[in-house]
């Protein structure tokens, strides 16, 4: 069963410009003039329950508001979504009580007081049962390894141990989905770990829906088997990390060091980076066949080292943001598809 | 799943609002000096204000029809009011900033009203002292006895929530222009001012202000009338008032909540 269902959601906000030219504070107060912008235009998507999405797009490209209109926090200008069956527009209310939501940028835990304090009032906002908030409490606590931060106040926490008790409260009361928007953000390596660790055992146990949006490629290619890229409010790919992992192996990077000077031309490949000694190949291998330019460059005199590397999949997706507009996006998509 | 997931009734209502309470009166007791200076700070700048009407009506008699008793009557009912609307729903003149900063969202995300939600998501510290300055007010005027204080206590809960529903549907005005703060913070001036100076003091336009858009008369001059003559009869019209007027705010606000445009401000709730 689809857990979300977004169709053709659009959002638009009105700007007021401030008129250029003479007395433009005062012209711009009696005849303010408005510009629509156009957050997300008519994405549609679907998230199956159980799944764990990777929701992908750079600064602006209308993830939060999506994200947003899923929740209810802001209202649609077009399209519909369906989230557990429910309209955030119209059930609000009804749909809080089976999502969780941790936004890193914002927090639910009151900042002067303990995690202890919040979960308390968490629950009954939630209307847990004294027993039922204890035992859940209970669990998350031990699982979440959080026991020692509860009595201290969240403004003495590290970001860290911060976001693992955020997690932790969003999951109090149980909710069949979760929405993270940068949860790792700002956090150092040996955390970002433990919070992943902590999504992919909650998807694989509790068999909970994650809705994850991250700049984080690490956190990506670790606890998501699927991405949907927006770019300029529109879905621009939609597929498994394992194809988005293969658009990146039809490109491979070729290092390689040679004795003594030598001829490092090849016949349509050239070196991206050349020393005297050295040289790095870009390989498109739809184009040149790996073991044919290995051999080539191996022909031409004693080599020293050589290192064959994957593309990195943050290039791909990098390909993709920094294409100008969805339409060429999609293009870029497409073309690359067909190279697959 | 399914046992947790119960309709908000009133006595879960009643458990939230009762902790967040308690959660808002810890939150401010964190910093214990703060709270005392602001506690009794604005008690003392009340009893300033208590000084100076002294030493006018001393001088001139009474002004606007008001004598000492009335005058010290009104500060303490409209202090105790304006005191517990704070005290109850801290966040009320904080709203359209909120508004205005997308920090409605972590509210939006939870089973509960938005409105009621984030009103008693804060208490306001020096708001306590505003409280109970009016009781002190009370005690030290000549004939207080108990009845006094329990019609007291019944003028002063409607009034609070008229403050609370005035300030409230001026900050919701930032859903509709984006910025209201000049709007709303005018508005709590003039209420404000209004209350404190005697009815008959404001000419023919005032007082129409006065019992509509700007409602001073039901938190002061109103309930006034009540007082001098102690009749318990027109206390329930002004409790029906007051729902009016909560009932128009919450009105405000939930047409406004549909234009809600959120934000990006990296936020932590105090």
């Amino acid at each position: 069963m689809a857990a979300i269902v977004a169709d053709r959601l659009s959002k638009a906000f009105t700007l007021r410009i401030r008129p250029k030219g003479r007395f433009s504070t005062l012209r711009g107060l009696f005849r303010p003039e408005r510009r629509i912008v156009q957050a997300v235009k008519g994405a549609s998507f679907s998230v199956n329950e159980g799944e764990v999405v990777a929701f992908l797009g750079p600064n602006g490209a209308g993830k939060s508001t999506t994200i947003k209109m899923l929740t209810g926090i802001l209202q649609p200008s077009g399209g519909t979504a369906s989230v557990l069956g429910l309209d955030p527009s119209r059930d609000r209310k009804r749909l809080a009580w089976s999502i969780g939501s941790v936004f890193g940028q914002k927090s639910q835990l009151w900042f002067h007081l303990p995690p202890a304090d919040s979960f308390r009032l968490l629950g009954a906002i939630y209307e847990l049962e004294p027993a039922l908030l204890a035992s859940r409490s209970g669990a998350l606590i031990e699982r979440f390894n959080i026991g020692e931060l509860m009595d201290v106040p969240v403004r003495k926490l590290s970001l860290g141990q911060r976001i693992r008790c955020e997690i932790a409260a969003s999951l109090l009361h149980a909710p069949k989905l979760l929405f993270l928007d940068e949860p790792t953000i700002g956090l150092d390596v040996v955390a970002r770990k433990e919070i992943r660790a902590l999504i992919e055992e909650l998807n694989k146990s509790d068999g909970v829906t994650v809705f994850l949006t991250s700049h984080d490629m690490g956190d990506i290619e670790k606890i998501c088997k699927r991405a949907i890229i927006i770019h300029h409010g529109e879905v621009v790919v939609d597929e498994s990390m394992k194809a988005l992992k293969h658009r990146a192996l039809a490109r491979k990077y070729l290092g390689v060091r040679y004795a003594k000077p030598v001829d490092m031309d090849l016949p349509g490949l050239l070196p991206i980076k050349r020393t005297e000694l050295s040289a790095r190949y870009e390989v498109d291998t739809n184009e040149h066949s790996l073991a044919a330019v290995v051999k080539a460059l191996a022909s031409r005199g004693e080599l020293e080292d050589i290192t064959i590397e994957d593309e990195p999949l943050e290039n791909v997706i990098a390909t993709i943001y920094a294409s100008r507009s969805g339409a060429e996006a999609s293009l870029f998509g497409e073309r690359e598809a067909r190279h697959d | 799943m399914e046992g947790v997931q119960r309709p908000g009734r009133l006595r879960a209502y009643a458990r939230f609002l009762g902790l967040a309470f308690a959660v808002n009166v810890k939150s401010v007791l964190e910093y214990r000096v703060n709270f005392l200076v602001q506690f009794f700070g604005m008690m003392l700048n009340n009893a300033a204000f208590a000084a100076f009407w002294a030493v006018i009506i001393g001088r001139a008699g009474a002004v606007g029809g008001y004598g000492f008793t009335d005058v010290m009557f009104v500060w303490g009912l409209v202090s105790t009011s304006f005191g517990l609307a704070h005290v109850l729903a801290g966040n009320v003149r904080m709203l359209g900033k909120i508004v205005m900063e997308g920090g409605l969202d972590v509210y939006l995300l939870q089973p509960k009203d938005v409105m009621v939600n984030l009103l008693a998501s804060r208490t306001v510290v020096s708001a306590w002292g505003d409280f109970v300055y009016g009781f002190i007010v009370l005690a030290l005027l000549p004939g207080t006895d108990l009845a006094r204080l329990a019609l007291f206590c019944a003028l002063a809960l409607p009034g609070a929530l008229i403050f609370a529903a005035t300030f409230a549907a001026a900050e919701s005005l930032a859903f509709f222009m984006g910025n209201a703060q000049a709007i709303a913070s005018a508005l709590s001036e003039f209420m404000l001012s209004f209350s404190l100076y005697p009815e008959g003091v404001f000419g023919k336009g005032y007082r129409w202000i006065m019992y509509s858009l700007v409602p001073s008369a039901f938190v002061a001059f109103v309930p006034l009338r009540i007082y001098r003559a102690m009749d318990w009869r027109f206390v329930p019209l002004l409790w029906a008032i007051a729902l009016v007027y909560a009932a128009l705010s919450y009105a405000l606000f939930q047409a406004g909540l549909k234009r809600y445009e959120s934000g990006n401000r990296v936020d932590t709730r105090i």
